[in-house]
């Protein structure tokens, strides 16, 4: 039997704010992604959706700042004060924000149209990137795997395109689909893994399972259950992919705060 | 320039907790929240019980994960080996409270990420950290990794078994447990097997 006298600090550390920025930071990186897509398209709605992603960047910017204890203290400055590429945060500062000026520029119309099309499609790939690179760099965490550098990104893709597909754009319907099944596949993958993984891993499962094994399922399926939905209902099926991917991830988040005490 | 480290013999160790105290009164530690802590584990079954107690902190990392993931620059590694977080720069993110195997890093309600130091600004002043000096039964030795005639070093050298904390890690920690009883192994080697 092992007690305590003190804790070690092992409670949630991040939080319902931090919980919605994973899923701000998915529509804000996905948008801006598509809106390089669309630039490079030369389709005119790019102009109209590049002003939908800076307000979601800008969006999960404040909710950043906003979940910050440090907010009054204006030490957010040092984030682009400092070179630190060992950080997957750093990296999500400035993705974020290079997309939000890229953004800016595509929506106002100004400069050379493919440049910031091109500039957005690097930081967007970064801003879908980060949020997996920020958990599974975390080997401290068995719930945070390295198999979350693909499956919080691909999640991200099917968030944004579970979104737009309710905007009827069929030519996204392809990706959609790709996506879709990727992320139930690494889904899958991802609870195979701790299975199959040594003892911490097993560990790890048997709290997941606990915790949030069942819904992590129904994340899943409602993702599986969109590509079924996907040709005759398209926006029921953009919304039951959104839901899936995001309760997925949430969970994934929530939970792998989680550390066994087998120290 | 030094390279600090502590020992703690754990079979001198008797869970009063001074320590955790002192620890508490020295460094203002926030209601809550805990820079030190004690870990009681039983094994067996009377009249083959045993009970073990280990204080648990920051272990001052020679490779320390919380370091590179601060997107501020706000946890660093000192010059003498300390890992310290400059309040500062910190932006209470949280990746380093993810990054640390010991979960030995909380937020503080100022606004930064609060840990222990090792008492640096005890030890700048040529005192020990208040959690050795206060220890009853004198089983925590600190002093420079670097210096053989350490309280440390000689502690380290007369030592029957030395264990540190999640050595998986490979975050070759510097804070090192002495003289653990033979029934208690590494709990998580023990489990598994």
């Amino acid at each position: 039997m092992t007690t305590f006298y003190g804790l070690p600090n092992s409670g949630a550390f991040w939080h319902w704010p931090t919980l919605i920025h994973f899923l701000v930071v998915a529509l804000a990186g996905g948008t801006a992604l598509l809106v390089a897509v669309l630039a490079f398209r030369r389709d005119l709605a790019a102009r109209r959706y590049a002003l939908v992603a800076l307000i979601l960047v800008v969006l999960d910017l404040l909710l950043l700042w906003a979940e910050s204890s440090a907010r009054f203290r204006l030490t957010h400055i040092w984030l682009f004060l400092g070179f630190h590429p060992g950080s997957a945060m750093w990296w999500g500062a400035w993705g974020l924000t290079g997309s939000a000026a890229a953004s800016a520029l595509i929506a106002l119309g100004w400069g050379p149209r493919r440049f910031w099309a091109t500039l957005l499609l690097m930081t967007a790939t970064i801003t879908l990137l980060y949020p997996g690179l920020l958990l599974a760099a975390n080997n401290a965490r068995p719930l945070w795997t390295p198999l979350l550098l693909a499956f919080v990104p691909v999640t991200s893709l099917v968030i944004v395109l579970g979104g737009v597909l309710l905007l009827r754009w069929a030519w996204v319907k392809p990706w959609f689909l790709a996506a879709s099944l990727s992320s139930v596949f690494l889904g899958g993958l991802y609870l195979v893994g701790l299975a199959v993984g040594g003892f911490e891993a097993r560990q790890a499962l048997v709290h997941f399972w606990e915790h949030a094994g069942w819904l992590f399922l129904v994340g899943l399926g409602l993702m599986l259950s969109a590509v079924a939905l996907l040709r005759r209902f398209p926006a029921l099926a953009g919304l039951a992919a959104f839901a899936g991917a995001a309760l997925a991830r949430t969970l994934i988040v929530e939970v792998g705060q989680f550390q066994p005490f087998g120290l | 320039m030094a390279r600090y480290a502590m020992a703690i013999d754990l079979a001198a160790c008797v869970g009063c907790a001074a320590c955790a105290v002192a620890c508490k009164l020295e460094n203002e530690v926030p209601s809550g929240e805990h820079q030190l802590w004690i870990r009681m584990r039983e094994e067996g079954i009377f009249p083959d019980l045993a009970v073990l107690y280990r204080p648990e902190q920051c272990m001052h990392c020679d490779r320390p994960p919380c370091v590179p993931v601060c997107p501020t620059g706000a946890s660093y590694r000192s010059e003498d080996g300390l890992v310290l977080v400059d309040p500062e720069k910190c932006i209470a993110c949280g990746a380093c409270v993810a990054a640390c195997p010991y979960d030995a890093r909380f937020f503080h309600p100022d606004g930064y990420v609060g840990k222990c130091t090792f008492c640096r600004h005890r030890i700048q002043g040529g005192r020990l950290p208040a959690c050795v000096e206060t220890c009853p039964t004198l089983c925590r030795t600190f002093g420079d990794l670097d210096d053989p005639d350490s309280d440390v070093s000689i502690a380290l050298r007369e030592a029957e078994r030395i264990d540190i904390l999640r050595a998986d890690r490979g975050t070759k920690p510097k804070l090192y447990y002495l003289n653990t009883p033979p029934a208690f192994g590494p709990h998580l080697e023990e489990v598994a097997s």
